[in-house]
């Protein structure tokens, strides 16, 4: 057997050991819970045990397949909103990093914006864009802007000159440079906004999706009407649901994305 | 070897001012020269004396603020491919691999991706980084990022190659031995160099042509034709001459230096 393997049962054995680190204090906590409501110190009806939530989960997917399509429509708004907010946000970010006017202009309303809790927003939306998705995806879109812009002239600004420079003497210009030089050069800067404003998204589309009245589907809305029947265990279905996706969508997705990228590029450790 | 001497760049009286009013600082005060082509020029010159500032406005990063600097008669004004810079502190994208590095300038010239890759790993191995060209730039040694850093100024092929103070940051083992090797890359190539280092014992190794600078505001002070053979000896006879030559002009202008410090 050579070292190569033992490395990689090594590494399978450490991989296994994080997930049950990660999972036991569940286990722990769920099976408290679900004595606390067996034996009656805890109300069924206000707080429903953990096998009565699994179970839950199980009809509204399995028997309705309501919570699919709940999921799938949160999603499409989601991904809508933040990748509106990203280009946006690298756009209008580029932009005032390159040009001290412009933002020494808008740099004030930027920080009242980005102080702004995005469901502060919603009621506003639900005049100007109406009661359905527009509101949702505006909600999403504003959950992110600020803090990408924001990150993005930070980043833009602090890519070092010789950089540039080096680049320019290379006859790359323009639309080039930003693309070669610029937006790699402040992605150090950028990624953990991509991380932070993900989540801000997530709770702004599950803020906007109940207070929208025209919207039917969406995990937001599920556990809002929820309420319409005292159904805790749908609530509590949905805000697993919830809490789910925003740690799969930032550790999955956008922190391997960090890793692929400044990470590995030695780009952390020269802050 | 070519023995005539054909301008490549011409100063005409070039001065660049940084600062308004009372920061006002003159960088370079009326220098005039001229610059041949396939000939390794060195400037040297006390710290602040507007060498490397010289080196700038000969790559376009800067523009003079009276005079003009001409390349084979045309006025420069911006950076452009006909220039290679090597940058005291590298300057590597750490977002690419040597490899990309070193393709970056050959890409951005209008080379399809298979030859930009056969031509940069020539140059790879030329910088002795083969074996290295899937590696990022955080993962190098400073000697070997400056070899990167070289490999990436040639590899487009520019009619000048302008370094500032490239070796000015490693240390002494590293930095003999990247004499060394550059000594023999240039004897390969025979392309136009300006060099700017603080170091006499660097310059006399390395050029044909010593300019020495005065202390700010800088001028040129004096001009050396080095003509000691390659590759040549730290300890040899001719070396030390030319060495103590030009030190017993620098000397003075740092001791200016020091003293305008003072005040």
């Amino acid at each position: 057997m050579g070292d190569g393997e033992d490395l990689k049962s090594l590494q399978a054995k450490n991989k296994v050991s994080e997930i049950g680190q990660f999972i036991a204090p569940f286990l722990v906590f769920g099976l408290f819970w679900e004595i606390m409501v067996r034996s009656g110190i805890a109300n069924v009806q206000t707080l429903p045990a953990p096998s009565m939530i699994l179970h839950e989960l199980y009809v509204l997917i399995g028997k309705k397949g309501v919570l699919q399509c709940h999921i799938y429509h949160s999603f499409y708004r989601l991904a809508l909103g933040y990748v509106l907010a990203v280009v946006a946000g690298i756009t209008i970010g580029t932009v005032l990093a390159l040009q001290k006017d412009l933002r020494d202009m808008f740099s004030p309303v930027l920080s009242l914006l980005i102080s702004v809790p995005t469901i502060a927003w919603i009621p506003v939306l639900l005049i100007t864009m109406g009661l359905g998705d527009k509101t949702v995806i505006t909600a999403v879109f504003l959950g992110g802007v600020f803090e990408i812009t924001y990150s993005t002239i930070a980043g833009i600004r602090s890519v070092h000159q010789q950089q540039i420079n080096a680049a320019r003497i290379m006859g790359v210009r323009g639309l080039g440079l930003f693309f070669k030089v610029l937006l790699p050069g402040s992605l150090v800067s950028i990624m953990p906004a991509l991380r932070l404003s993900i989540g801000y998204c997530w709770r702004a589309l599950v803020g906007g999706e109940m207070l929208s009245a025209m919207i039917k589907w969406g995990v937001g809305k599920m556990i809002y009407d929820a309420r319409f029947w005292n159904d805790v265990k749908v609530m509590l279905v949905g805000l697993i649901v919830i809490a789910f996706f925003g740690v799969l969508l930032d550790r999955i997705m956008l922190k391997r994305l960090e890793h692929e990228t400044v990470e590995k590029w030695g780009m952390l450790v020269e802050r | 070897m070519k023995t005539h001497k054909k301008v490549k760049i011409t100063l005409q009286n070039v001065t660049k001012i940084f600062g308004k009013n009372a920061e006002r600082v003159v960088a370079l005060d009326g220098v005039n020269l001229e610059i041949y082509d396939n000939k390794f020029t060195t400037i040297v010159g006390p710290s602040g004396c507007g060498k490397s500032t010289l080196l700038y406005l000969l790559a376009g990063f800067e523009k003079p603020t009276s005079g003009g600097i001409l390349k084979d008669g045309k006025l420069i004004e911006n950076p452009g491919p006909d220039r290679g810079f090597v940058f005291q502190d590298f300057a590597l994208f750490p977002w690419r691999t040597v490899l990309g590095n070193v393709m970056f300038g050959l890409i951005s010239n209008g080379y399809d991706k298979k030859q930009a890759k056969k031509i940069a790993m020539d140059y790879i191995n030329l910088a002795n980084l083969n074996g290295f060209e899937h590696a990022y730039p955080h993962t190098l040694s400073g000697g070997m990022k400056q070899r990167v850093s070289i490999a990436r100024a040639l590899a487009y092929d520019p009619e000048v190659l302008l370094m500032d103070e490239p070796f000015g940051s490693l240390d002494a083992q590293t930095r003999k031995y990247m004499q060394e090797e550059l000594v023999k890359i240039w004897e390969k190539f025979h392309k136009t160099v300006v060099f700017v280092t603080h170091s006499v014992i660097e310059a006399v190794y390395l050029s044909d042509i010593i300019v020495v600078m005065s202390a700010r505001p800088g001028k040129v002070k004096a001009v050396f034709d080095v003509k000691i053979p390659r590759p040549r000896n730290y300890t040899g006879e001719q070396y030390l001459k030319v060495r103590k030559e030009v030190l017993d002009y620098l000397e003075e202008e740092v001791q200016k230096e020091i003293e305008m410090n003072n005040t």
